[in-house]
């Protein structure tokens, strides 16, 4: 049993302050959909909202069609997987997975059962008598998503319950996670900073600044159209390259800069006309060392400053004639071994992998 | 010289109790050590019947002590169960009001600590005077006259703060999100509570009902007032005090240490381990503890079994050398105990006969000239003893 | 009454039955146990002295007589002033503060001791044993000072014992009994507010000053009093604020010549049944007390809340 999340025009206020502004999103029944954003962007405030702590100051918060206004976190049919997980360190792991069903007076038999089950879920067999503290950091991890199923929510909310694992464990509880959410077939709303995990478990995502969200798609579409310079920077790395437009063609834009004149695509959602301030982005994959035969639609004349050993990929940072600072990346399968400081190189990059946008606020990292 | 200064420190602190538990042990009728008579359980027992008649109630012959230990008891667990309920919730609500009020109502919680005991005692007293009055013969004027009831309200008054500070302090390292958490998972509030907030707070309720009861076991200064023509342990305890010193408060006094000491220990252990349990189950405090707190760390090595053995070993050998002493010099025992009150007595005998000699002595020996009046209660200077003197044999 | 009062409206936030609970307590509390009576307390403070049954009658009047009793004594009285009451309740601020002084220039080397300078199973050995006396009810401990200063008591039966007086020295007859009980009584209050102070700082600081030349004496001075300032300010008022009350102690150990301001009141009250007497004298007593917490706060400039916690 799955839902559908849909929040219209939802807005929280802390006294004058805007956690959350005007935000619209349709979130499908059986969807793993993220909210990405730098902390305190509002993306907690939303999920507080969704689960029933914080009431929106204006809008509503619909799930299953039903306006959720006045009803409390109890009452409502989602679950919320906490940062800290929240377990309650009292009790132990069948109890910690039963209590839901506990409160609700189910029959300890009963319980002693659903807990059997859903230990089961998430590989836990046999291990319902320990105390939370006996469990290592992932097992507490599984512990916490088995109580929020216990109930069989229809929504299930998780607030970056990985961010405190190490990298690894990370990785793993991504694929985990996912496969969860198939097995169980219910809508799951992730909150994240790290684009990371948002980009390898969702189904689409929203990236949110300030309080209001600034894209909704698919995962690819966001990192490879990003609507706004903000998006452009936040999901994944990108090279902005500032200048003003001085030709358009259909979706092709030349953009004039310090460093020469660049061709890129411009999104139909966000128009340019020519004179416009605009930033062209070109990622630190798309930009290539031309070998022979190569036609790039861009040239760009760059002096290699320094580099890192990433394993399968080299970082290289590099100056461009205005001073502008670019990074970009070559596959470890290249030989790369002639470059070092000081190099002087020619890079290129496919007007069709860059994207240009009006000028606005980047994502500072 | 630290050192030095150290010791002298302690002993003042632990030398008058190590003095008056020895006391408990001397059969004189004075809390006395340098004129030793006999080393004497009588204190904590019967008493004595002294060579002038004057009974010396000891331990358990003490019938005003029992009445008085009775109603302490009382008292403490009717504190106990006002003050700790009245503690966690004022703490509980502290971490709910808001933070430009948050101050004020600190205040006003922790304002009767700072309220001199007798002013407490002293209020309660007189409004309840007045509604008693108000409310004529029935059941509110039996109330409202009642000491009993009346020391528990004023104890609860000021135990109320000690209890809520120990609340407030376990609140503060609560993770609220728990609540959340268990809200989130269909509880109500009130299942929060009971299920979530509560279980944290067990410690606290312990310690806050060992501290309540502790405190009010000890009060005098409010209990004085407002236990009207009742008796407590500690009212008892003064009166007598004023009456004259007696061996028998000595050995009150030695038992209650005795009982105190089990009591901090036990306690001590329990909230230990209790303490432990929590932060098993929170491994960062551990860390956290471990790398701040340089007396935690060290903990258990400074209670190293060894140690404490070759304390008991230390202790059984000197209590055996003493106790070998004490049988020796036949200083134990109804012998020891007869054959000084047969020289006292004998000696009382002489002074009476000089007494009677001798008109002027007597002028003298009841002005107090001997120093001891005081404190043996003037015996010698009431005319009527001696007309009573005559029946002891 | 949600918004203003609290930060989550009240009754949601904790359920019925518990938000019930909650304010029957903290009223009954705050109201009943705190308020209440005080006020009733002060109102009786300014009434004349009349028996139970007459209260309400023509005889029950409002006055300033028994804080005029206070200052200039019984109306009868030759002399200005009321010298008695006035003396007793001097000599019992003045001696507050002395043993407030007294318990902290005694304090404080050990609690620097336990705080910086004992290894810590040490460390943990003197607090323990500074927490035992504690546990034993005030009344007993003074007992056990008078056991040692009475007349007939230890000490004066170990000096002649021992031929160094001939007479004994009459310890209760000049207080001197009562100054040392006082000083007993409460000095754990100064202790463990003075180390908790200390203990907080760190031990860099200490290195640092001394790195920098300063003197032993001056570094407490500069680095660890102004550190340690809280605690101090706490420690002083509790002290002073429990001797200045104390009754327990001067019962058992003050002569019977003198008084304690508290005993006074215990006479008017208990003895002379003058109720409203005894109120007008707790009600200075009072003031005097708040006086005292509030000077300390402006002075020292600490919130209450660093006073007792």
């Amino acid at each position: 049993m799955s839902a559908d999340v849909e929040l219209n025009n939802v807005s929280v206020t802390f006294g004058s302050f805007y956690a959350a502004k005007s935000v619209n999103v349709k979130i499908n029944g059986g969807e793993f959909f993220s909210f990405l954003g730098p902390s305190g962007c509002g993306k907690t405030t939303l999920l507080r909202a969704i689960s029933g702590f914080q009431d929106p100051s204006e809008g509503s918060v619909l799930i299953d069609n039903k306006d959720m206004f006045g009803i409390g976190p109890n009452k409502r049919p989602t679950s919320l997987i906490f940062q800290n997980l929240a377990l309650f360190p009292l009790m132990s792991v069948s109890e910690n997975i039963a209590f839901s069903l506990e409160v609700r007076g189910v029959s300890k038999k009963d319980r002693q059962k659903r807990a059997d089950e859903l230990l089961e879920l998430i590989a836990l067999e046999g291990q319902g008598e320990k105390k939370v503290h006996q469990l290592s950091g992932g097992q507490k991890q599984r512990v916490a998503i088995a109580r929020a199923l216990a109930v069989e929510p229809k929504v299930l909310l998780l607030d970056e319950p990985l961010s405190a694992l190490d990298l690894k464990l990370r990785q793993r509880m991504r694929t985990e996670l996912r496969e969860i959410q198939k097995r169980v077939n219910i809508t799951f709303i992730y909150i994240t900073h790290d684009q990371g995990e948002a980009l390898t478990m969702s189904d689409r995502i929203a990236v949110m600044n300030d309080g209001e969200i600034e894209q909704i798609g698919p995962c690819d579409e966001v990192y490879n159209n990003p609507l706004t310079p903000f998006v452009a920077t936040f999901v994944g790395e990108n090279n902005p390259l500032f200048g003003t437009v001085k030709d358009i063609n259909q979706n092709k834009v030349k953009i004039e800069t310090p460093d020469g004149d660049f061709l890129s695509t411009m999104n139909e959602n966000k128009k340019l006309n020519i004179g416009d301030e605009a930033i062209a982005f070109v990622r630190p994959e798309s930009l290539f060392i031309p070998r022979d035969g190569d036609n790039f639609d861009n040239q760009i004349e760059v002096n290699i400053e320094s580099f890192e050993f990433e394993g399968n990929i080299k970082n290289f940072y590099a100056t461009l004639k205005s001073g502008t600072r670019i990074k970009f990346s070559i596959p470890n399968a290249i030989d790369t071994s002639s470059i070092s400081s000081g190099t002087k190189l020619q890079l290129g990059f496919e007007s069709i992998k860059s994207s240009i946008l009006p000028k606005a606020q980047l994502a500072i990292d | 010289m630290m050192g030095m200064y150290i010791f002298i420190f302690f002993a003042y602190l632990f030398g008058p109790l190590i003095v008056m538990s020895i006391t408990a042990f001397n059969s004189a009728e004075f809390p006395s050590i340098s004129p030793w008579e006999c080393f004497s359980f009588r204190w904590f027992n019967e008493g004595k019947i002294a060579y002038d008649g004057q009974h010396l109630a000891g331990l358990l012959s003490d019938w005003r002590l029992h009445d008085g230990i009775i109603s302490s008891l009382i008292i403490g667990a009717g504190v106990v169960s006002l003050s700790v309920p009245i503690g966690m919730a004022a703490a509980i609500v502290l971490t709910q009001v808001r933070s430009q009020l948050r101050d004020i109502y600190y205040s006003i919680s922790i304002m009767p600590v700072l309220f001199p005991g007798v002013i407490i005692g002293i209020s309660t007293v007189v409004l309840w005077d007045r509604i008693a009055g108000l409310g004529g013969d029935g059941f509110i004027s039996d109330v409202g006259r009642n000491g009993i009831f009346l020391t528990i309200l004023a104890q609860t008054c000021f135990i109320s703060t000690y209890c809520f500070l120990i609340f407030v302090a376990r609140l503060q390292r609560f993770d609220q999100t728990q609540e959340e958490a268990a809200l989130d998972l269909g509880a109500t509030q009130t299942q929060v509570f009971f299920k979530i907030l509560v279980p944290y707070l067990m410690p606290a309720i312990a310690s806050a009902a060992v501290i309540a009861f502790l405190f009010s076991f000890e009060n005098y200064n409010t209990t004085v007032f407002s236990i009207l023509s009742d008796q407590t342990l500690t009212t008892v305890i003064a009166s007598k005090v004023r009456l004259g010193i007696s061996p028998a408060l000595s050995a009150l006094a030695l038992t209650i240490i005795a009982l105190t000491i089990i009591a901090a220990v036990t306690y001590e252990i329990l909230r230990r381990r209790s303490e432990k349990k929590y932060a098993q189950s929170q491994e960062i405090f551990v860390k956290e503890k471990a790398a701040s707190g340089r007396i935690n760390k060290e903990y258990k090595a400074g209670f190293k079994v060894p140690k404490g053995i070759v304390a008991i070993l230390l202790v059984l050998v000197f209590a055996t050398y003493g106790a070998t002493q004490i049988v020796k010099n036949d200083l134990y025992g109804q012998s020891c105990i007869d054959a000084a009150d047969q020289e006292k007595k004998s000696k009382f005998l002489e002074q009476l006969q000089t007494l009677e000699s001798n008109e002027l002595t007597e002028e003298e020996l009841s002005g107090g000239s001997l120093g001891g009046t005081e404190d043996y209660g003037d015996i010698f200077g009431d005319p009527s003893l001696f007309q009573d003197f005559g029946g002891f044999d | 009454m949600g918004n203003y009062l609290f930060t989550q409206p009240f009754f949601k936030k904790n359920g019925k039955a518990v938000a019930i609970y909650f304010l029957v307590a903290i009223v009954f509390w705050f109201v009943f146990l705190v308020i209440i009576p005080q006020l009733y307390m002060l109102d009786l403070s300014f009434r004349s002295n009349v028996p139970p049954l007459a209260r309400g009658g023509p005889q029950d009047f409002y006055t300033m007589e028994h804080y005029q009793h206070f200052v200039f004594g019984s109306k009868t009285s030759l002399e200005a002033f009321n010298f008695v009451d006035l003396g007793v309740f001097g000599r019992t601020i003045l001696v507050s503060i002395m043993v407030t002084i007294a318990n902290l220039l005694f304090c404080y080397p050990i609690a620097f001791y336990i705080a910086k300078i004992a290894n810590p199973s040490t460390a943990r050995l003197l607090i323990v044993s500074l927490i035992i006396p504690f546990w034993i009810n005030e009344l007993l401990r003074s007992f056990a000072l008078r056991i040692l200063f009475a007349n007939e008591g230890v000490i004066n039966n170990f000096l002649t014992g021992i031929g160094v007086i001939d007479q004994s020295i009459l310890f209760i007859t000049y207080d001197i009994g009562l100054y040392t009980g006082l000083v007993y009584a409460y000095i754990l209050l100064m202790m463990f507010p003075l180390y908790n102070a200390i203990e907080s700082l760190d031990i860099n600081q200490i290195e640092a000053a001394k790195d920098l030349g300063s003197s032993s004496l001056r570094t407490h001075w500069r680095i660890v009093i102004p550190h340690a300032k809280p605690g101090i300010v706490s420690g002083c008022t509790m002290v002073f604020m429990l001797t200045v009350g104390a009754l327990a102690t001067p019962v058992v150990l003050s002569s019977p010549n003198t008084l304690w301001f508290p005993q006074l009141i215990y006479q008017w009250f208990n003895m002379n049944d003058n109720w409203s007497r005894g109120s007008a004298y707790s009600i200075i007593l009072l003031i005097i007390s708040v006086i005292f917490v509030l000077a300390m706060m402006r002075i020292f400039k600490v919130k209450i809340g660093e006073i007792i916690k």
